[in-house]
């Protein structure tokens, strides 16, 4: 070669995208699914590479062949060949040898089953095709889900499919079988029985399930002496301590939202990340939803720290520091008291140092509160103390609306976690007291490891062994690891909050050599293995079912419900005056920040790491994807110097963390937001390295850490963001002119307004009578699809993307495709800010392909590949398509995706068995977009066909709708007059989103109202509008 | 010089033209498909002179989307007690014995991206010879149309000729009787039939 390649330049232009930060790395975190040009940058193979493009050696033909050679060589080996491999490739069609009778080759068969999610039991139904699940759904009888399911459920699937899951029980590293573990057990049995079990110990994750309850009490009853602690990093530990501290007895609440006029959320994500969320959602959307200008709305007030999605939904949201909301809450029942609402509760003296109109807020709330007694709901988050969540229940209980609003159950068969069972746990570990201990589920050496304490004391016990689904980070740690079968390969039963029963039954053999969790609780307690279905079916037969078994057993897998199953309601009354053992709360105003620790909306607390749908799936909030920050509000920022996307070092007792700060108007000040999960060292491919492991700088016993010091690193970190619009780029070009159309693309008014002002969704932009250039297609006959979108009651969690990827096989692309803004989701949650910079209201509106009718994307394709049906769909041609790219550019809405790789080549096997075999999977330079679940259409319509029956509304669900906690997605035949969708659209609510340029869109949104009390805020809409 | 240069270029486009056209396409390079199966199955034999109709074994043809091919148990069901021994039946024995399935080389294709559904058409009235051609008289079997989408749309542009009674689906050697326009126009109405011919109808 003639003259040397010049070296690359590190790092490349393309990189260098943040106008912001002066020195630019790439983040050591982040190891792309696809590319890491970490690695480039960092190991020293690759940077002999870059310095010589080609390495000394590769140059040469191997044994020295000349030139001349090598093409004669090379030309009678093609003449050899001939054009054989121009061949038909052999496709084989495999049958079953014994066909299994039920199972019918290309359509699809759907089962009941349930989701365990800590001491949730989210019914669930399952789509599975020649024996593999391929989609997961609410299931509609069931009163967890009610048809619906949010982004983890949907995701979950994934997890079975997981290529990093363990596959077979190993013993020191080494591989051994379940018979090895077996004969290790029987003798661990006999020399404890000796003892009633002094010394052995057993670690588990919280559960409701009868079957579970009744394998751990005949455990214990085996070994009294023996310890079970029940522990997981994110529980409801405090709001049941605060109950039972106030009524004196363990309760289960649970909120009708339906029946409420006002919310009072204090600190309480219960739209989204809390318990029982699915189910919340569906309530409080029933209460929400509008049809016209006379119905009436709730109102939702909340109160919290961090900006969440339930603070997004609120009509009137109050920035206050976590540590800060006992105050308020304290402040708040006084002025209740001070109305005459009998709150019977010494309340202490104390002062609330927030905002200056907090104090007209606490009274207009109050006498909301008062003037709707027993129809108004007051819940607090898990993450306050009990005393918050004490005089929550005597404020419900003032205001009458326990029984009414919120029902409490007495709950059985639940074993709830303990933190401070745990550092029992731990100090026995410490002690040498425990000679065996057994883990089952959980993580602790990640989770719970608060100053390393765990790991010493496991390095203490004689026999360690973890029980989880693959080898993650206290796995590692451990003598025995064995692999615990996913929830779907899975006998098992589980009790929702109102005491549905359901069973948990298995959709596919285990992939791999692992065991239910409720086999393994019976391995540990008889030391022999006995299948699944013969323990759920025996304590069924024993305690739950009566009368004919078998019927009723049928009955219960058919419809994955268990119905009638309810606990009865108990009417719990305030037995406690003394709530607060202070007479005095000081102002907890220690100097420094508070640091809250929530867990991601993504990966869970780090269940869902590895986890490549929910690693995408960017935060509702924040839009950040494959990363955690730690969130600010701009003042923070501002006060201690730090920039947005800068690497900060926050410090305190003794501990510190280093993560990225981003900047989100509308958290209160002082506090911080760390996301948990991430920072994972054994999770598998995809969450190893990803992130900041929050857990470290977390206290054991708390969610909050206070006295924070922060400092600025000066070094920046690349965050993938999916929407940049934080309020804050005033200068980007452009910006001022998007900034200006908002008004336009949201619509919203509060309830007021939209009385006064019926139509005024029409009055915000001016649409001129506007004619097409060409003869206009007719859509007057047959089916004419159509989907209407509730800005109402979205409330913006993402699920609706989680399950339109896993309906149609989206794939993922890794962080730097996403921070390049290929990200592929087809339906992307907008987000919005509207208001004052500081403290600004939040909105979401769902987009996906609008499928106009005049579509500007279909007159520009050169090839035809995008086309527009006669039922009104727009219809991508993946076959055709040669990846010009132009109708993406001319899509108004930006809804279009493309293949910039092909993203499924490296795909493991065992992933692609999630795939939906009725949508193609796409290659590489070919363009995708919704298709309104265009599978399920032809379905459903050669189903109603074929069984000569006709197609009713609501036959046809498209995904989004399906799973859609709320409701806010309709989709249905617009030239049916009796249709729902039809119903929808003649609403005035209902507008066109971009409808000015004239093309059309079959989707359509209905504008948001705030209902808004106008004791409050009275100025704000008329400042927003202009 | 030019002109020559100008008159081989047009003729080469033509040729190129010509030859991708014909010799790309399916019914070039589809048409007359005749793998060699793991076991010599002769539907001449069975659906043949022994007259066993086609949904015996293709069961799933009237309810779902793939015909399906039968499970080593169909086979079973006659062969545990015909010619149980017989050479040509060893890797179905082998099959049932082992319980490993037996692996079948597949014919009539379409891509992967365009998608299928039996029943649709059988329910219809569409019979299997019209697509799959004469079976009975195959010894192997042989693709015989070129599966391409613009035959489809041949056919679903203008059906009428191939529309039969509904207890004639299987009917191996039906021909359309002389008023079968008319019957196809009643055929129509009473089965409501429209063949779509919207890109989703297939490609999704």
């Amino acid at each position: 070669m003639s003259d040397k390649p010049k070296p690359m330049k590190f790092p490349p232009k393309a990189f260098q995208l943040d106008p912001d930060g002066e020195n630019l790395i790439d983040s050591a975190h982040g190891k792309s699914y696809w590319r890491s040009y970490d690695q480039l940058a960092n190991s020293p193979e690759f940077q002999t590479f870059l310095e010589n493009e080609f390495p000394p050696g590769t140059m040469d033909l191997p044994n020295k062949l000349s030139r001349k050679k090598f093409l004669s060589l090379m030309g009678a080996s093609i003449a050899l060949a001939g054009l054989t491999a121009c061949r038909r490739p052999v496709e084989k069609i495999i049958p079953y040898v014994n066909a299994p009778e039920e199972i019918i080759p290309g359509v699809s068969k759907n089962y009941a089953s349930t989701m365990p999610f800590g001491t949730n039991a989210l019914g669930i139904v399952v789509e599975t095709h020649e024996g593999r699940p391929t989609k997961i759904e609410g299931n509609p009888l069931h009163s967890s889900s009610m048809g619906s399911a949010n982004a983890f459920m949907q995701a979950s699937i994934l997890n079975l499919y997981d290529p990093d899951r363990s596959q077979a029980p190993s013993r020191k590293g080494y591989e051994v079988r379940w018979e090895d573990f077996t004969a290790f057990w029987n003798e661990q049995l006999t020399a404890f029985d000796a003892v009633a079990g002094e010394g052995l110990s057993l670690l588990s994750s919280a559960f409701a399930s009868p079957t579970l309850f009744r394998l751990k009490t005949e455990f214990l009853s085996k070994f009294p002496k023996a310890t079970w602690t029940v522990f997981d990093p994110v529980s409801d530990e405090r709001i049941y301590q605060g109950i039972e501290l106030a009524s004196r007895q363990k309760l289960q609440p649970v909120h009708h939202f339906e029946s409420a006029a006002i919310v009072l959320s204090l600190d309480s994500d219960f739209l989204f990340l809390d318990s029982n969320n699915v189910a919340n959602s569906r309530r409080f959307s029933q209460a929400r939803r509008i049809m016209s200008e006379k119905d009436s709305m709730n109102r939702l007030y909340a109160v919290e720290s961090g900006f969440t999605v339930t603070g997004a939904m609120a009509d009137h949201r109050l920035k206050v520091p976590s540590a800060q909301i006992m105050n308020f809450t304290i402040e708040l029942a006084k002025e209740l008291q001070n109305l005459g609402i009998p709150v019977e509760v010494d309340l202490p003296t104390s002062s609330l140092t927030v905002g200056r109109d907090h104090i007209t807020w606490i009274k207009a709330l109050a006498v909301d509160l008062a003037t709707h007694k027993s129809k108004s709901i007051v819940l607090a988050g898990y993450r306050q103390p009990a005393e918050v969540h004490a005089l929550v229940f005597a404020i419900n209980d003032a205001l009458r609306n326990n029984g009414k609003t919120i029902t409490c159950y007495h709950p059985e068969h639940t074993a709830n976690s303990s933190v401070t069972e745990y550092q029992k746990l731990v100090d026995d570990l410490g002690k040498g007291s425990v000679k065996t201990l057994v883990i089952l589920g959980g993580n602790p050496a990640y989770t719970a490891n608060e100053n390393g304490e765990f790991l010493k004391g496991l390095n203490r016990v004689e026999h360690t062994i973890h029980f989880t689904d693959r080898e993650n980070e206290t796995a590692q740690n451990c003598e025995w690891h064995l692999p615990v079968s996913h929830f779907m390969e899975s006998w098992g039963d589980a009790v929702s909050f109102d005491g549905t029963l359901s069973v948990i039954q298995p959709m596919i053999a285990p992939l791999f050599d692992s065991h239910s969790l409720t086999e393994i609780y019976s391995l540990l307690s008889t030391g022999e293995l006995t299948p699944g279905f013969d323990l759920v079916q025996s304590t069924w037969r024993e305690k739950l079912i009566s009368g004919n078994f078998e019927q009723v057993w049928h009955h219960v897998l058919h419809d994955g419900v268990f119905s009638g199953s309810n606990y009865q309601a108990v009417r719990p009354a305030l037995k406690n005056k003394n709530i607060f053992t202070k007479s005095e709360i000081s102002e907890q105003n220690l100097p420094g920040l508070e640091c809250v620790f929530i867990p991601s909306s993504s990966l869970w607390d780090g269940e869902f790491s590895n986890n490549s749908w929910l690693m995408e799936n960017p935060d509702p909030v924040t839009k950040v994807a494959w990363d955690n920050v730690a969130v600010m509000s701009h003042s923070t920022a501002a006060k201690y110097h730090l920039k947005n996307k800068e690497i900060a070092k926050f410090t305190a007792d003794g501990k510190s963390i280093s993560c990225p700060v981003w900047i989100l108007p509308g958290q209160a000040d002082s506090t911080v937001t760390f996301s948990l999960g991430y920072g994972r060292t054994a999770s598998g491919r995809i969450g190893n390295k990803v992130g900041v492991n929050a857990y470290k700088f977390k206290p054991l016993d708390s969610d909050i850490r206070q006295g924070v010091r922060v400092t600025g690193t000066g070094r920046f970190q690349i965050i993938a963001c999916t929407q940049d619009h934080h309020g804050l780029d005033a200068d980007k070009l452009a910006a001022d002119a998007i900034h200006k159309r908002l008004p336009a693309i949201l619509r919203e008014a509060s309830l007021d307004e939209y009385r006064l002002n019926p139509g005024f969704v029409k009055e915000v932009v001016e649409e001129p009578d506007l004619f097409s250039l060409w003869k206009d297609k007719s859509y007057d006959k047959g089916f004419q699809w159509g989907m209407s979108v509730d800005l109402n009651v979205c409330t913006g969690c993402n699920a609706c993307s989680i399950a339109c990827q896993s309906e149609n096989n989206i794939p993922v692309v890794g962080k730097d495709q996403v921070e390049r803004g290929r990200e592929m989701a087809w339906i992307r949650l907008d987000r919005y800010f509207s208001g004052d910079l500081e403290d600004p209201e939040m909105v979401f509106q769902p987009i996906a392909c609008q499928h106009c009718e005049m579509a500007p994307c279909e007159q520009v394709c050169p090839v035809t590949a995008t086309v527009h049906t006669d039922e009104g769909l727009n219809a991508m041609v993946y076959n055709r398509c040669v990846g010009t790219r132009y109708c993406a550019n001319n899509c108004p809405y930006k809804v279009r995706r493309y293949n910039f790789y092909n993203f499924t080549k490296d795909l493991p096997e065992i992933v692609k068995i999630a795939q939906n075999p009725d949508v193609t999977v796409r290659f590489r330079g070919v363009m995708e977009k919704c298709t309104f679940c265009v599978q399920r259409i032809n379905q459903e319509k050669l189903r109603a066909k074929n069984n000569h029956q006709d197609l009713k509304d609501g036959d046809i669900v498209t995904a989004c709708q399906q799973t859609c906690p709320t409701d806010a997605i309709v989709f249905g035949n617009i030239n049916d007059p009796d249709s729902r969708i039809s119903k929808l659209k003649k609403q005035n609510r209902d507008y066109a989103l971009l409808g000015e340029l004239n093309v059309r869109p079959r989707t359509t949104y209905m504008a948001k109202i705030r209902n808004q009390n106008s004791a409050l805020n009275k100025n704000h809409f008329e400042k927003h509008i202009q | 010089m030019p002109i020559i240069a100008g008159t081989a270029g047009i003729v080469a486009t033509i040729v190129v033209v010509f030859g991708v056209n014909y010799f790309g396409s399916p019914k070039f390079t589809d048409t007359g498909y005749r793998p060699v199966q793991p076991v010599p199955y002769s539907h001449k034999l069975h659906a043949g002179d022994l007259g066993m109709d086609c949904r015996y074994c293709h069961t799933a043809v009237e309810i779902g989307a793939k015909a399906t091919v039968p499970p080593t148990q169909t086979c079973m069901n006659c062969h545990v007690l015909c010619l149980p021994e017989s050479e040509k039946l060893l890797p179905i024995n082998q099959s049932w014995a082992e319980k490993k399935p037996m692996e079948w080389i597949r014919i009539h294709k379409i891509p992967d991206y365009a998608f299928f559904d039996h029943s649709a058409h059988i329910i219809r009235g569409v019979g299997c010879t019209t697509c799959h051609g004469r079976i009975d008289q195959m010894e192997v079997v042989m693709q015989v149309q070129p599966l391409s989408m613009g035959w489809c749309l041949d056919c679903h542009r203008n059906p009428d000729m191939f529309l039969r009674p509904l207890n004639e689906i299987t009917k191996m050697d039906w021909i359309p009787p002389e008023n079968q326009l008319l019957l196809a126009q009643q055929y129509k109405i009473d089965r409501n039939i429209n063949p779509p011919t919207d890109c989703t109808a297939c490609h999704r």
